[in-house]
């Protein structure tokens, strides 16, 4: 435990002590803002339909999408690329460590940093509350949808930083896993078929963040996540292990 | 201590160690001699558990590395040779990340990098960024985040590559000083450091082990060999040809200058007075004639440049260089001593 907890912290400090945290933090911060100033104009229109503006702002608009798709490989593409390069994953590895506790420290580390960029969201729901009423039930839940398909993505991106000396090569690779995962979904209606229309609904991203952001919370989407995501995780730990690449 | 039982490890078709046994006992201090691409850094990183063997198997304090994992890791403190440090973080508080990824408790992680700081002369650097830091410093904060656990054994890859000679005085003077409690097993392909720091050398070469003992007993079993030194004025084309034909002469290699040779003598044997006799028959003048007993620099090179005559003289080493990969041999071994 303490030697994970060590991973975690050195992670944690990597990421504030480098300049790519607060660019991506400003770029995350300055796409939701405008989104949400955007939504709230909007509703401001009398000739535009009723809604909640946070309930738009999480599941509604593509610009989520955007922002996680890009924020995930650039989070996790150091992690263990970077051990790599520089030579420092020798004494990383010799020391009485498990890869799964340098794969899972790791993985905190960046789920951590990815609620910290989320956290300034939170004044979004305070500015509103002040004005109107906040239905605080589908807030809670479209974040656990955030933290839960981010972790998904970040999972992805821990895999693909096991994979490559080159935080490139492993950015894209992210992407490459991220992508379809976002997209699997829009292949429902390709098929006719009830079965195979009905897996590829179950596994919509947008279809699940959609229902996240109106309150529904399905377990069987939290189960998806968390075992696919330790399905990459133990994958990266395996990778790691695969010591013939080094 | 640590055993390495018939190690081999390859990469696609290059074998860069080939069966490769040895032990190093408690309290020894034990040099890897070899040149570049001899093997070295694979040996170390099987026996630091980093890279598993093709085949054989590490055994440390009796217990395999890579069956019983992490306990047995703990046993190791390890220095590679590119002294990859994280350089966004102080020395400081690198030593305390180490300290936890070793699972030491607060205070003892505390008491521990304190005293490491010390012994690894880095208190005047402790609160600085490691990225800052010059090549010797980082040497030392490696070394001492290799130490700070205390390991039963420590493995030094290449310790002094990479520094200025002061740099180099510096960390053979705290490696000698790590010698007195720790069992050392150190790579180097320098040789003054060997004869400097070890109780017992193994020589490598091409991923085989080619001779092994004490500086001293290395050169005993050489010391019938000898190397006669001439130069020779006047001496015709076939001046080599008479020369390795004299009794007791193995071979005969040219000397650096014009006219001077070399000639490897079998052991027990003293072709001066027939050296001398040659030359007043073929009417050369000679110039100089030295007996040179080898010195390990010798033995080195020769062991290490697939002579097999040579080498198969060495005492008691298994000695097979083969000479279908010899081409990119090394010209000769650097030599870096302040």
């Amino acid at each position: 435990m303490r030697s994970l907890m060590a991973i975690l912290k050195r992670e944690l400090r990597a990421y504030f002590f480098a300049p790519l945290a607060y660019v991506v933090a400003a770029l995350l911060l300055l796409v939701n803002g405008a989104v949400f100033w955007l939504i709230v104009s909007y509703l401001n229109d009398p000739r535009a339909g009723i809604g909640a503006p946070l309930e738009l702002f999480f599941g509604q608009t593509v610009f989520f999408w955007l922002v996680l798709l890009f924020v995930a490989p650039v989070v996790t593409m150091r992690l263990l690329s970077e051990e790599r390069r520089s030579g420092t994953i020798e004494v990383l590895m010799t020391a009485p460590v498990s890869e799964a506790k340098v794969v899972v420290g790791k993985y905190l580390a960046a789920l951590t940093f990815y609620v910290f960029l989320w956290l300034p969201t939170v004044v979004y729901a305070i500015i509103l509350s002040r004005y109107s009423e906040v239905d605080w039930g589908p807030v809670g839940s479209g974040y656990l949808g955030v933290v839960g398909i981010g972790g998904l993505l970040l999972a992805a991106g821990v895999l693909a930083s096991s994979l490559s000396r080159s935080q490139l090569v492993a950015a894209v690779l992210t992407f490459a896993i991220a992508g379809p995962l976002f997209a699997v979904g829009f292949l429902e209606f390709l098929f006719t078929g009830d079965v195979l229309r009905e897996l590829f609904g179950y596994l919509s991203l947008p279809r699940h963040m959609e229902d996240f952001s109106r309150g529904i919370v399905d377990s069987r989407r939290l189960v998806y996540y968390v075992s696919v995501s330790a399905l990459f995780l133990f994958l990266a730990a395996r990778a790691l292990a695969a010591k013939k690449w080094r | 201590m640590i055993e390495a039982h018939q190690l081999t490890r390859r990469y696609g078709e290059f074998t860069a160690v080939d069966d490769v046994s040895f032990a190093v006992d408690e309290g020894e201090i034990v040099g890897i001699l070899g040149p570049n691409g001899a093997g070295k850094t694979t040996t170390i990183r099987m026996i630091t558990g980093f890279l598993p063997p093709t085949s054989g198997r590490v055994t440390v304090g009796g217990r395999d590395l890579f069956a019983d994992g992490e306990a047995v890791r703990r046993q190791i403190g390890y220095l590679p040779e590119n002294v990859a440090l994280y350089p966004e973080m102080r020395v400081v508080e690198y030593l305390g990340y180490r300290a936890q990824l070793m699972g030491m408790a607060r205070g003892e992680a505390a008491s521990a990098i304190g005293k490491t700081i010390e012994r690894c002369l880095l208190a005047e650097v402790a609160g600085q960024i490691i990225g800052t830091l010059s090549r010797g410093y980082r040497q030392r904060v490696a070394l001492a985040a290799a130490i700070l656990h205390e390991p039963g054994m420590l493995v030094l890859d290449e310790p002094t590559v990479g520094l200025d000679p002061k740099q180099i005085v510096a960390i053979r003077e705290l490696i000698r000083e790590l010698g007195r409690q720790h069992t050392l097993l150190l790579s180097t392909h320098i040789l003054p450091e060997v004869e400097l720091l070890c109780d017992r050398v193994m020589i490598i070469d091409r991923g085989r082990i080619v001779a092994s003992g004490t500086p001293d007993s290395l050169r005993e079993s050489w010391v019938g060999t000898t190397t006669l030194r001439l130069t020779l004025k006047e001496a015709g084309r076939g001046a080599a040809e008479t020369l390795a034909a004299l009794g007791g002469v193995t071979a005969v290699r040219p000397g650096e200058e014009a006219g001077s040779f070399l000639l490897d003598c079998a052991a027990d044997t003293d072709p001066r007075e027939e050296v001398f006799r040659a030359a007043v028959a073929a009417g050369w003048v000679l110039l100089e004639m030295v007996r040179e007993r080898a010195s390990l620099e010798d033995i080195f090179v020769r062991l290490t440049t697939g002579d097999e005559a040579v080498a198969g003289a060495a005492g008691g080493a298994e000695a097979e260089p083969e000479s279908a990969a010899g081409d990119s041999r090394p010209e000769s071994i650097e030599e870096v001593e302040p």
